[in-house]
């Protein structure tokens, strides 16, 4: 089990999708470029408040080819163009990793802004909803600070200790 | 003006300038041709009671500000554009007296409607909050990118089952009216006569099947009603002038006659005085189908491999119009309105926009039966006091009013022309009953006014055919792909290089900027123009 936001997390969540996508028929081909922004929001232990963090995703036919996180919000102009930002606060973010907001949930109320085509994510819905469960579902986490809703020790065996994830 | 652009658009409206500037800030040389002696089409804003009263002959509520992309993009509040958003935005005032408020402040716009039902005002919040929520990306995915089809959207909305998450979306919703929609979810008359109305004065009739889809939007956008200080016209003239600061060229009293077709693309216009301009790379038309195809397109000229006789055939019998039109009493007024319902709730005084009289959507639904069957109702008018937000309208000391009520375009048996007869006594009985609510309307505090009546609509602007207002009727059966037919539902047409780019297209009339900002993203791709505006 990895700690959230990790190199090795991230390994596990690539790992999760790309055998979710493995499964599945009618994956549109081509290349996408995502950027995801988690903001502290004093709630989440694993982001500073008011802190960011970005992450830049690349998907290649379906499956995750890289994540990496970069130090300040990008325009893509690294890595050619970007297709999607996501951008949510860190609560949202840990409490979809820990499987107990659903990400539909999220794009619908608003809480995460979603950029980009939606019609595109729309014709996918199937695809989509997949990837989103592999997120949310086959990940098993650690929390080593606690897991939403932060404070119960619930779900973490590592309270309290030093983060190593920054 | 020279003999040849990059692109030609047909019509100044916000549709074709907000094309235009986009298309100039690109780098490709565009010409704008206006019929009138002045841009903005649906952006007026006339003199037209007494000097200094600015009145907005069309367009008067910008509902989507800060939620259309070309208002940032296109850098419309620094060309001069300012907005005010009302805190009281809109009333209605009931017979009894009562009054329910909308505010820009949702909390209070609910103490309001408890004052009427407490369950209704839970509901409204629940609603609100949750399409407030999902209104970035509903516009996102539903206005502001060219469409999806009724089927692939369905078929998303159950995969993500959507309906298991929220009361208030679900596929069902494309089977039912807004008054049943209402009926479902809320429970007192006044409250539901108030939401039906709201969606009526954004386009969307109550008593049609499948316009339920479209509500939870409207409720989401239901406080951000904007008005724009010193009249419409404004934004008319900042979109000109993001055209002209990047090289794009306006030329008013310049009716468009035909289009020229050479093989199978469009090469250019020629205009009524049979000046003939050669378009490079594109035509794009925001006035309406019948004038694209009936009228600037030579039959004779035009291959039925191209067009066929069946499209042509189509156009002329089959294109949907609203079956409402609106009719204005423009006023120059010397005081304020006091309403009676004040002593119920004093804020209806302050209120934009009050909507007088219907009391349930069930009356409101007997007066679409008259209006369809080309008769007059008895008004129930809204009125909207733009002064009190933007004192510079009026001469000090002095205010501007507007009524406005749903009327039909032909009058009885006589068309539309009887409303040359009929304005004068119809704008009577249209101050008579907003007087019954505001008794001191009297003679004294009415200065002046005049009517705007849906024969004068057709006649200033030829392309909102029959007075419609929305150049197209909303219906399910004419939304996303299917607007305003399937052949022509994606802002392409048959003629290669020719483009639908107004509010005949997807999503509808109101100043939304949609037409034209999907319009946009089609014509790039075609045309390879880097669509620096997507930049997520
Ligand atoms: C009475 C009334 C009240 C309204 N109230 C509101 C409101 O409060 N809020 C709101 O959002 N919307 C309102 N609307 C609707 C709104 O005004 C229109 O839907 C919108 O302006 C349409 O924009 P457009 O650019 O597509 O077309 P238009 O604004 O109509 O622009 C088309 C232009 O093409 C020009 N044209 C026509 N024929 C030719 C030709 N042959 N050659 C060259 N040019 C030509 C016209 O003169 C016009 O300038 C109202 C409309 C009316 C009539």
């Amino acid at each position: 089990m990895a700690d959230i936001y990790t190199p090795s997390w991230y390994e596990e969540v690539k790992a999760a999708i790309n055998k979710k996508v493995s499964q599945l028929k009618d994956i549109p081909e081509g290349k996408w470029n995502l950027a995801i922004e988690i903001v502290g929001d004093g709630m989440s232990p694993y982001v500073e408040d008011n802190g960011e963090r970005h992450f830049l995703v690349a998907i290649d036919n379906g499956s995750c080819l890289w994540y990496k996180e970069i130090a300040s919000e990008s325009d893509g102009s690294e890595i050619g163009k970007l297709d999607y930002r996501f951008r949510g606060s860190a609560s949202v973010f840990d409490s979809i990793a820990a499987g107990v907001l659903d990400p539909i949930d999220a794009a619908l109320d608003g809480s995460i802004k979603v950029r980009g085509d939606m019609r595109f994510l729309l014709r996918q819905a199937d695809q989509v909803q997949a990837l989103l469960e592999a997120y949310a579902k086959e990940v098993t986490t650690d929390w080593p600070k606690g897991k939403p809703p932060y404070g119960s020790s619930a779900g973490s065996n590592h309270v309290g200790e030093a983060v190593f994830y920054a | 003006m020279r003999d040849s652009y990059d692109v030609i658009i047909i019509g100044a409206g916000h549709n074709g300038l907000t094309l235009g500037a986009y298309l100039a800030r690109s780098g490709l040389e565009v010409l704008v041709l206006e019929r009138r002696h002045e841009e903005g089409g649906g952006l007026t804003t006339e003199e037209l009671t007494r000097p200094g009263f600015l009145h907005n002959v069309h367009a008067n509520y910008h509902t989507f500000v800060d939620l259309a992309p070309p208002v940032k993009d296109l850098e419309i509040r620094e060309h001069g554009v300012k907005y005010v958003r009302p805190e009281v935005q809109m009333a209605s005032i009931y017979p009894d007296k009562t009054a329910l408020v909308v505010y820009s402040d949702i909390e209070k716009t609910c103490d309001s409607i408890s004052r009427f039902s407490t369950k209704d005002a839970a509901t409204f919040k629940k609603l609100f909050n949750e399409a407030h929520g999902y209104v970035d990306l509903l516009l996102g995915t539903l206005m502001f990118e060219p469409p999806m089809s009724v089927k692939e959207l369905t078929k998303a909305l159950s995969v993500f089952g959507v309906g298991n998450r929220s009361e208030f979306l679900s596929v069902k919703l494309r089977r039912e009216t807004i008054n049943q929609f209402l009926d479902e979810h809320f429970e007192n008359p006044k409250v539901k006569a108030h939401l039906a109305f709201h969606g009526a004065v954004c386009g969307y009739a109550n008593d049609i099947v499948g316009l339920a889809i479209g509500f939870p939007l409207l409720v989401g956008k239901i406080n951000n009603w904007h008005l724009s200080i010193g009249g419409s016209h404004r934004l008319a003239h900042a979109l000109w002038r993001d055209l002209a600061n990047h090289g794009g060229v306006l030329v008013t009293d310049a009716e468009v006659a035909s289009v020229v077709v050479d093989g199978n693309r469009a090469s250019g216009v020629r205009l009524a005085d049979g000046t003939e301009i050669t378009a490079r790379k594109l035509v794009a038309s925001t006035v309406s189908v019948e004038q694209t195809f009936l009228e600037f397109l030579d039959r004779d000229k035009v291959s039925s491999d191209l067009v066929s006789n069946e499209l042509f055939e189509k156009i002329k019998t089959e294109i949907k119009h609203q079956s409402w039109s609106l009719f204005s009493v423009h006023l120059a007024l010397s005081k304020l309105p006091h309403y009676l319902a004040g002593e119920f709730e004093p804020d209806v005084d302050k209120a934009w926009v009050v909507n007088l009289g219907y009391s349930s959507p069930e009356e409101l639904n007997d007066d679409w039966k008259l209006i369809r069957n080309n008769q007059l109702a008895d008004p129930k008018p809204n009125v909207a006091i733009n002064s009190l937000y933007d004192p510079t309208d009026a001469p000090e000391g002095s205010y501007t009013g507007l009524l406005r009520q749903f009327a039909p375009y032909s009058i009885g048996s006589l068309g539309p022309g009887a409303w040359m007869d009929e304005a004068r006594h119809y704008g009577e009985k249209c101050i008579d009953s907003w007087r019954k609510f505001a008794p001191d309307m009297d003679a004294e505090a009415i200065i002046d006014w005049t009517t705007y009546s849906p024969h004068d609509i057709a006649t200033k602007l030829p392309n909102m055919v029959k007075g419609d207002w929305m150049m197209g009727e909303i219906s399910l059966a004419n939304m996303l792909d299917q607007r305003p037919l399937p052949e022509l539902g994606n802002y392409r047409t048959p003629i290669e290089g020719l483009y639908m780019a107004g509010s005949t297209q997807h999503p509808h009339g109101f100043i939304t900027f949609a037409p034209a900002y999907n319009a946009l993203s089609v014509i790039a791709q075609d045309i390879g123009v880097d669509q620096w505006w997507k930049k997520v």
